[in-house]
């Protein structure tokens, strides 16, 4: 059911994107992290804004090293006709994949000793839209987004 | 050839020695491009013994853990905690306070970026330890996006108590403190009017 869609998140091309940050490495998580801060100051996002995008993009990096142990982060603008701009993430990753998706979502749900496993259901709550595919063997994709919004 | 590399980059020797290749039949293309390859080489090594001399010399800046007053220990946090610095900071600090026996800990966060559940999940193992250790914990700092953000992810910090500043934090600490002396000062009054047992008071034991 996914599997499509799933496939065609994987092979996404770097150049499409404002920005694609390789994980294979502890140090990779704080680089992608930066660079999404940066992109969200550029977009004029809030300040609150620009750490929630940051987090957001941390966990999925530091998800993307412990458990795939490398994969991408990748960041696009969006600017869909009159409403506001929003920033785009995807972390996609070869990895092991998740057999139950629901279950890694539930808060306090991890396989990791050290982690208080509120990592992905945190994501969720910090964007404004967020998106999980997975398949056991193949490889998991979350596309999260998040709109600006002026005060 | 050695200080000519150092000057000229590699990309430029390169060209170089297109260039001359190109017109010079019987240049010694391959010995030339040897000797530059083994060269730039060694360029890395050293580079990197270099960046690994830094990352040691960042590594020893570390946290500070500062005694700010009687019993009080002030634990500045600055930049962005991986894993590796998240342990040695709590070992650090959880030798601290038995070694020093203090009675209130205050962690300062407001040079730390931002927060996300491993650096949170970071501070609430270290806040239960230092607890364990018979210390309190007061936790200043937090920034409004940070704090905002801590929200949605669900991290929580109940477990320590907040104070909206240092000087907030400073107050709290001294006012533990002193109620501790206080108990303390009563006990041994308590102690020294009619021994142990007798129990006028009562409230002391």
């Amino acid at each position: 059911m996914d599997t499509d869609k799933l496939e065609t998140l994987l092979g996404n091309q770097a150049h499409e994107f404002d920005l694609a940050v390789r994980i294979t490495k502890e140090e990779d998580i704080a680089v992608a992290r930066q660079m999404a801060k940066q992109l969200a100051q550029e977009m004029g996002f809030s300040l609150a804004d620009t750490t929630k995008i940051a987090t957001a993009v941390s966990e999925l990096a530091r998800n993307i090293y412990r458990y795939a142990k490398q994969g991408r982060i990748l960041l696009r603008k969006k600017n869909a006709g009159k409403s506001e701009p929003a920033i785009e993430i995807i972390a996609a990753d070869r990895g092991p994949g998740i057999p139950d998706v629901d279950l890694v979502l539930t808060k306090g749900y991890t396989t990791y000793e050290r982690s208080l496993g509120i990592g992905l259901s945190g994501v969720k709550r910090l964007m404004d839209s967020f998106a999980i595919y997975s398949e056991v063997g193949k490889g998991t994709v979350v596309v999260a987004e998040k709109r600006r919004r002026r005060f | 050839m050695r200080s000519l590399l150092e000057e000229v980059g590699e990309e430029r020797v390169a060209e170089e020695i297109v260039s001359i290749a190109s017109e010079v039949p019987d240049f010694p293309v391959v010995k030339v491009l040897q000797q530059a390859l083994r060269i730039s080489a060694k360029m890395r090594q050293e580079q990197e013994e270099a960046l690994s001399q830094l990352r040691q010399t960042l590594s020893e800046l570390a946290t500070p853990i500062i005694r700010i007053w009687t019993d009080m220990l002030l634990v500045a946090m600055t930049g962005n905690i991986d894993s590796q610095r998240a342990q040695d900071i709590a070992e650090r600090l959880l030798n601290r306070v038995s070694s020093t026996r203090a009675k209130v800990v205050i962690v300062d966060v407001t040079g730390v970026p931002m927060i996300d559940t491993m650096v949170g999940g970071f501070l609430i193992e270290m806040f239960n330890a230092t607890r364990l250790l018979g210390a309190k914990v007061i936790l200043t700092g937090i920034r409004p996006e940070v704090a905002s953000t801590l929200v949605k992810l669900g991290v929580d910090f109940q477990m320590v108590s907040i104070a909206r500043d240092l000087e907030d934090a400073l107050r709290q600490g001294i006012a533990i403190t002193m109620e501790e002396a206080q108990k303390r000062r009563q006990l041994a009054l308590n102690l020294a009017k009619g021994g142990v047992g007798e129990g006028n008071e009562g409230n002391a034991f």
